[in-house]
């Protein structure tokens, strides 16, 4: 059997919250294996953002533990996990999060600053990634020169740029109109059928439906997991 | 915006230390100036004045014609002598008159102070010997009596009594206030006939002596032998004070680099109040620039910043600020110690090692002060960080 690339061990993350503790993610056991395309879904606080920055290693579990590719990260220091997030991980945000006042070349590049790469071969891994979502005519505009659907591809090409194992995309279609946002999907299906592992944090079905398997959360725990009933797939 | 004006903190700090450091070590330079005008290797020997050890010493203590040539003539390494009375006059040329001091001297006075005859000569051995009233002018005082004519060969009175001009000495400016060509130079034997002096003197009495000393001859040894020549003659016993002070430029130069080491050191430690208030502002907008980019800071640990990344992040953008702030308040130094230099007669010297060293400073000033705001940053917790909007 091999080994699933993510996998969580009885994950519980506890806030305190007025006096009381709030339990956002209470006892969760799952895994992702390489090459799925999974929806997690649930309404505002049912701890599905908390899950994924928790399977990000952005956020550290309160109980449990999450193994990466094998790996337990519990016992990782904070540098560990930089370096882990870097190569292993490839963040998508709802609002894009590029730097502003820096090209979209550059933008792309920022992960393989941290990965040690010099910066000839940065620039030209972030042009072949910016060239491969078709923006290959925008290298040198800056992010308020683009539209919301190219910043966000700027966004995937950067979190492609250093070859992760995973692709992590919350709520990556919240701040896009529906047009775009079905483009973005498509651009999403098209990754993972070249053998991406996608895991989306959504709360609308129709993005979810785009997505092979889909994990419904509810006060921190898992309600529902299984494969989608009945897919959207975008063809152009 | 914001940043550059608190870079002029920084600046503000630089320029005053750097103009501290300037103005000490230009206060160095014309002392030092004035101490090699006298003449770059010698000694001064003059009697201890009667308020001090008491007056039975001074007493003895009158230094003589007779001593200065034992001292040339005994003390090994003694190049000239120039044996000195010195004497407040008023010198009239035609309508004009010019208070100054003339020194009565002998030829070796030329050699001991390197004072050159510009035009016309020196005050020769046959003047002091026939005490003939010529009058070598100093630059001031002929600008005083005549303005641009020459005036060799003319007649002055010098408290009445006629002098013709033989010389007129080249020109040595001035060093922190002292105009060093405000003088008349007359024979030695002429200015004791001549000018009456505030206290009474023997037919063979000097008021001061310079003694030249040649190259490489050690100042101190030849300073002992000139002590031990002088207390053998005044036959003065162990343990009991000299009646003569001697001083070297050696001496004066040490003297010197103490005196205006301390009040740079007091001026730099003024200016760098400034400097720190300077990179307490840098602290303050390194900590808002920190907290309005948290967002920016949570982004770069989820794309694989390490902790380290981002401190070293602000602390090269603190550094960098100060040092454009550090150059800014060089370039404003360099400017106002040349205009300062333009208006009052004072070197205010700034090298290169202070230039550099000013930029390395603010450099380090950026370090100290941009480094706890970065390490806070670099301690921010990636989620939080990237919640924050």
């Amino acid at each position: 059997m091999t080994v699933p690339l993510v996998e969580t061990l009885s994950l519980v993350k506890e806030y305190a919250s007025g006096g009381g503790t709030v339990h956002a993610i209470d006892g969760v056991s799952l895994s992702i294996a390489r090459g799925e395309f999974v929806a997690i879904m649930g309404a505002s606080g049912s701890g599905k953002s908390t899950f994924m920055n928790m399977i990000g290693c952005l956020d550290i579990p309160s109980s449990g533990d999450v193994r990466i590719d094998g790996t337990a990260t519990s016992a990782m220091d904070s540098d560990a996990l930089a370096e882990l997030r870097n190569r292993k991980i490839g963040f998508v945000f709802q609002q894009f999060n590029l730097l502003p006042r820096t090209t979209a070349l550059d933008n792309v590049a920022v992960p393989l600053i941290y990965a040690g790469v010099g910066r000839a071969e940065r620039l030209e891994r972030a042009r072949a990634k910016l060239e491969a979502m078709g923006l290959g005519d925008r290298l040198d505009h800056s992010p308020a020169k683009l539209s919301g659907g190219q910043q966000q591809r700027v966004a995937i090409a950067r979190a492609l740029v250093t070859e992760p194992l995973m692709l992590l995309a919350d709520e990556p279609t919240g701040a896009l109109d529906s047009q775009t946002s079905e483009d973005i999907m498509h651009l999403f299906q098209t990754l993972n059928e070249a053998g991406n592992t996608i895991v989306l944090v959504t709360h609308e079905r129709e993005i979810a439906d785009h997505a092979s398997r889909r994990i419904m959360f509810r006060d921190g725990k898992v309600i529902e997991d299984g494969p989608v009933p009945s897919r959207r797939l975008v063809r152009p | 915006m914001r940043s550059i004006l608190t870079t002029l903190g920084v600046s503000i700090g630089v320029f005053a230390v750097v103009l501290a450091v300037a103005v000490g070590s230009g206060a160095q330079v014309s002392v030092m100036g004035a101490i090699n005008s006298l003449g770059s290797n010698m000694a001064i020997v003059f009697p201890v004045p009667d308020d001090e050890n008491g007056g039975a010493v001074a007493e003895r203590g009158r230094l003589t014609m007779r001593d200065a040539v034992a001292i040339e003539r005994q003390v090994e390494g003694v190049s000239a002598i120039a044996p000195q009375l010195h004497a407040n006059v008023q010198i009239v040329s035609g309508g004009r008159n010019a208070a100054t001091e003339a020194i009565g001297v002998t030829p070796g006075y030329a050699e001991v102070t390197n004072a050159v005859a510009e035009t016309g000569r020196f005050i020769s051995d046959a003047d002091v010997r026939t005490a003939a009233r010529v009058i070598v002018l100093g630059r001031t005082v002929v600008t005083k009596l005549f303005g641009d004519y020459d005036p060799l060969g003319e007649t002055v009175r010098v408290n009445k009594v006629p002098f013709t001009v033989v010389g007129i000495l080249e020109a040595k400016g001035s060093n922190l206030g002292e105009d060093n060509d405000d003088l008349a130079l007359v024979p030695i034997s002429a200015a004791r006939q001549r000018f009456t002096s505030d206290r009474p003197l023997g037919p063979d009495d000097l008021r001061i002596l310079f003694v030249g000393i040649e190259d490489g001859v050690s100042l101190g040894k030849t300073k002992r032998e000139m002590s031990r020549l002088l207390r053998d003659r005044y036959r003065v016993r162990d343990g009991e004070g000299s009646p003569f002070i001697i001083r070297t430029t050696e001496e004066f130069m040490e003297e010197t680099a103490m005196v205006t080491g301390i009040f740079q050191a007091v001026l730099v430690a003024i200016a760098s109040i400034s400097l720190l208030v300077g990179g307490i502002g840098i602290m303050n907008i390194m900590l808002v620039s920190v907290t309005e980019r948290t967002r920016e800071i949570g982004l770069r640990m989820a794309l694989g910043a390490k902790r380290s990344d981002i401190r070293n992040q602000f602390l090269v953008e603190a550094a960098v600020l100060c040092m454009i702030g550090g150059a800014i308040g060089l370039l404003l130094a360099i400017a106002a110690a040349a205009a300062f230099q333009a208006q009052a007669d004072f070197p205010v010297p700034i090298g290169v090692g202070t230039a550099i060293g000013a930029i390395l400073f603010s450099a380090v000033v950026g370090l100290l002060f941009g480094g706890w705001p970065a390490v806070r940053a670099s301690r921010l917790s990636p989620i939080e960080a990237l919640r924050t909007e």
